[in-house]
């Protein structure tokens, strides 16, 4: 029997109380590619990240060529024979594909005042395509190659060096089209010929059927299982099946009864922004909340900020109470009754080193003092303080510096400044990342009280969240909105629709 | 923040603050018992009124977390320009806003460069302080104003009086109990603090924060006009060097204030402001030369801005924490 390429032996990785990976064994044979599959925070991207020596392991054994190896950053993992192209490789634009490969080893002999010998470079690199042959023009600037050519420029730099037995690709065909996968695959198929394996991550299944000889399926921080495509035409599973599990159910508030609605707050036609996302059309009544579900780069964080009046609309209008608005500002989005509550709280949502009263009143400095602009403090102290029992902040004090609080707390504090803002509509950007599931469930349940006076969007990369939130919901994907062809997406569908822009494989 | 017991740290720091100023003037008084005198603390009070209003605008800039080095040409050309305007007769009070509009237009240019189109603060403020300070040779060729200076009144802003005090030094005060309010029960001064702190959670929490980062520029270059005026009451003339001798001082008030008080505040700068001016007239008294004290204040200024930076604070946190258990150890083992 051979040894594999590539075996790991329980290994686990924690991040504070989260157990990112739990006991995964696994095994990359010699020259298979072989596809990662699972949904975000699945632990596939911890598992990659752990094999190329960007983080350390808690526990557990990885071997390579039936050695256990020790890799505490990527140059220990490179020197054991494993190379890694991220998933937006950085690559020097105004380089040539030459340079950009040889980049930081031009010269053997390398000296302080040794230059960079181009003839040396274009041998080697010429040498390096005649083994892995690739239909690509090495002598061009980055800035002026595809999406496939940058790729391909990643991946022939990370396998420069000779010894590389193991290539991880992180999500390489999420910004191809079908035609630049082909040349991508291609080249894979080179490589494996050579007997180099590669383990790679997608979200696509049809994927997986074509170029992978095995995958595996990650969730919760667990590998679940090793399949060949022949196992999944011969069971038909579907994706979804594979890649979903149980529910968090309970987390949820209760849906909205649908006869109790309100009146139309929100009437988006046909928004666009740039070339992040276009004609995005949809309503919004008081006492609903709207899910909507998109990957990293599928354009929800733009599509909030459109909203929000910090990014310029580009097509289409807003209607807010039956009135065309479009904000030039946040400012005039909070004065016309929207908020935002951003993804990234600490950077865009608080003050870190000023008390919870000060954050609090910051959006509705109008409203937090007299007319002629000073500020109303006991007023406000007493405001915060209700906010504050509202949303249940621990510890319940107002004036300690924000920075003082968890993760979820600081977003309740987020929350009560949009309660002290007062808005018709309220926008969640990725509102429970790095919060624990204590408050993640009186974070959905404040979402769903304020749903009773408002309306109210959850945007989120968790397709759980997207969907367990909200009323009804809609996928971005890679800037087209997905909606359901009709009544409402189940999850498998949601999921669907945001991952390859197609809800109908569900 | 170091726990020290029951007491507040702010009260703890208000202490430290109160014992370097009686140190300070202790060790003057014993070297030189005239420091003590009326006479000197009359000057005490006059310069510290000079160097305070230069420092009061500084403090805005500085907590909007920006820098304007342009206040010491700003402050030259304004002199000149109320030096020019006085030697042609003019009402002092026309004089003196004519100064106040030269610098606010230096100021709004600043500002507008810096905030709206994102020019890097520090490079845009040496060029515009680099123009001013050369405009301020056109009025004269350079030469030194002082026709009129003795019939225009302005020199009796120097003589004015106030419980026997310098009259200028209670106008500092008023001016600081004014901008204290405004930078801490206004909303306008929650929205400086916001624009400082994070300037981009607060532009989506709908604060104006280029215009208030234009602002504090603007009346930066005006609070420099305030300064300018005493000193040019002080000399009787106006020379294209008048506000050149601010820029040091100012900034060594903000700084220093704020490594004391432990924060970029009205109040830090007031008080950083009194040790420096105690400092430069102490010196002078003793008959230090201006080129030895202006060293002693700019090492100050270095070593405020040390003991200011977050990460070299952390540092030596961390070295009293490392040193702490080593000792307790030591003392269990004797």
């Amino acid at each position: 029997m051979t040894v594999p390429a590539l075996c790991a032996k329980a290994v686990s990785k924690r991040f504070g109380r989260i157990n990112a990976l739990d006991d995964v064994d696994f095994v990359l044979e010699k020259g298979e590619v072989h596809a990662l599959l699972g949904v975000n925070g699945a632990g596939k991207s911890t598992f990659i990240k752990i094999l190329s020596g960007v983080y350390i392991k808690d526990k557990g054994v990885i071997e390579v060529d039936g050695r256990e190896i020790d890799c505490h950053n990527p140059k220990d993992a490179i020197r054991c024979g494993i190379a890694t192209v991220q998933q937006h490789p950085e690559l020097v634009a105004d380089f040539t594909g030459y340079e950009n490969i040889f980049l930081g080893r031009e010269s053997a002999r390398a000296g302080f005042l040794s230059g960079i010998d181009r003839s040396v470079l274009k041998r080697r690199g010429d040498e390096l395509l005649s083994r892995f042959p690739v239909e690509i023009d090495l002598s061009r600037r980055i800035e002026d190659m595809s999406a496939v050519e940058r790729e391909i420029i990643a991946i022939l730099q990370a396998i420069g060096g000779d010894h590389i037995r193991i290539l991880i690709l992180d999500e390489p065909t999420s910004t191809l089209t079908e035609v630049e996968k082909e040349v991508l695959f291609r080249l894979m198929n080179t490589l494996r010929a050579s007997g180099i394996s590669i383990l790679y991550i997608t979200h696509r299944l049809e994927e997986v059927m074509e170029i992978a000889d095995r995958f595996s399926v990650f969730r919760g921080g667990r590998m679940i299982s090793t399949m060949t495509p022949q196992q999944v035409r011969d069971k038909n599973l579907s994706l979804a099946e594979l890649m979903l599990g149980e529910t968090l159910g309970a987390v949820f508030p209760d849906k909205a009864d649908p006869a109790q609605l309100g009146e139309l707050v929100l009437d988006v036609r046909n928004l666009r922004h740039q070339r992040l996302f276009s004609n995005v059309s949809f309503q919004l009544r008081r006492g609903e909340i709207l899910g909507v579900f998109g990957l990293v780069g599928s354009g929800i964080d733009e599509l909030s900020k459109v909203l929000y009046g910090a990014l310029a609309t580009d097509a289409g209008s807003v209607e807010l109470n039956g009135r065309k608005v479009s904000p030039k500002s946040p400012a005039e989005a909070l004065k016309a009754g929207i908020f935002l509550v951003p993804g990234d709280r600490r950077v865009e949502g608080l003050a870190l080193q000023q008390s919870s009263i000060f954050n609090i009143t910051l959006a509705n400095l109008g409203r937090a003092s007299s007319f002629a602009g000073f500020l109303k403090r006991s007023a406000n102290r007493r405001e915060s303080e209700e906010f504050a029992a509202r949303v249940a902040l621990s510890p319940a004090n107002v004036t300690m510096p924000v920075s003082g609080f968890s993760g979820g707390n600081q977003q309740k504090i987020v929350v009560a400044k949009g309660l002290f803002a007062d808005a018709d509509v309220y926008i969640f950007v990725e509102p429970t990342v790095g919060v624990d599931i204590g408050a993640r469930a009186k974070l959905y349940g404040l979402m769903r009280e304020l749903a009773m006076t408002s309306g109210v969007i959850v945007m989120s990369t968790d397709c759980d969240e997207a969907h367990g939130i909200s009323d009804r919901a809609f996928a971005l994907y890679k800037g087209r909105q997905v909606v359901p062809a009709d009544g409402v997406f189940t999850r498998n569908e949601l999921l669907m629709a945001g991952i390859i822009g197609d809800a109908t494989h569900a | 923040m170091p726990k020290h017991g029951i007491v507040p740290a702010g009260t703890v720091r208000f202490l430290a603050f109160a014992a370097l100023v009686f140190i300070i003037g202790a060790a003057f008084t014993a070297v030189e018992p005239r420091f003590l005198s009326t006479q000197n603390i009359s000057a005490v009070t006059r310069h510290m009124a000079a160097n305070g209003l230069a420092a009061l605008g500084l403090t805005l800039v500085v907590i909007v977390r920006k820098f304007d080095l342009s206040f010491a040409g700003t402050a030259c050309f304004s002199a000149m320009t109320i030096g020019f305007m006085i030697a042609g007769g003019h009402d002092l009070w026309l004089c003196i806003m004519a100064g106040v509009l030269a610098a606010a237009i230096v100021g709004a240019f600043n500002g507008i460069a810096i905030s709206y189109f994102g020019l890097p603060d520090i490079v845009t403020t040496i060029a515009t302080g680099s123009i001013a300070g050369g405009l301020a040779f056109l009025y004269s060729q350079g030469r030194t104003i002082f026709r009129n200076f003795v019939t225009s009144g302005i020199l009796d802003l120097n003589d004015a009086r106030l419980f026997g005090y310098s009259a200028s030094f209670f106008f500092l005060i008023a001016l600081y109990a004014v901008a204290w309010v405004f930078m801490h029960r206004t909303r306008y001064g929650a929205s400086f603090h916001a624009t400082g702190e994070n300037p981009v959670s607060a532009y989506f929490s709908g604060v104006p924060t280029r215009a208030y980062t234009m602002m504090a520029f603007i009346i930066c270059a005006i609070t420099s006009v305030f300064a300018v005026v005493l000193i040019l009451a002080e000399s009787g003339t106006a020379d294209t060097n008048k506000g050149a001798t601010l820029l040091m001082p100012a900034y060594a008030g903000v700084f220093l204030g704020a490594a004391l008080l432990g924060g970029t505040s009205v109040l830090a700068t007031l008080a950083g402001t009194l040790l420096i001016t105690m400092l430069l007239d102490g010196f002078s008294l003793l008959g230090v030369p201006y080129y030895y004290s202006d060293g002693v204040v700019s090492a100050i200024l270095l070593t405020g801005v040390v003991l200011f930076d977050a990460r070299v604070r952390q540092l030596f946190s961390d070295l009293a924490s490392f040193i702490q258990p080593v000792t307790s150890a030591s003392e269990k083992r004797s």
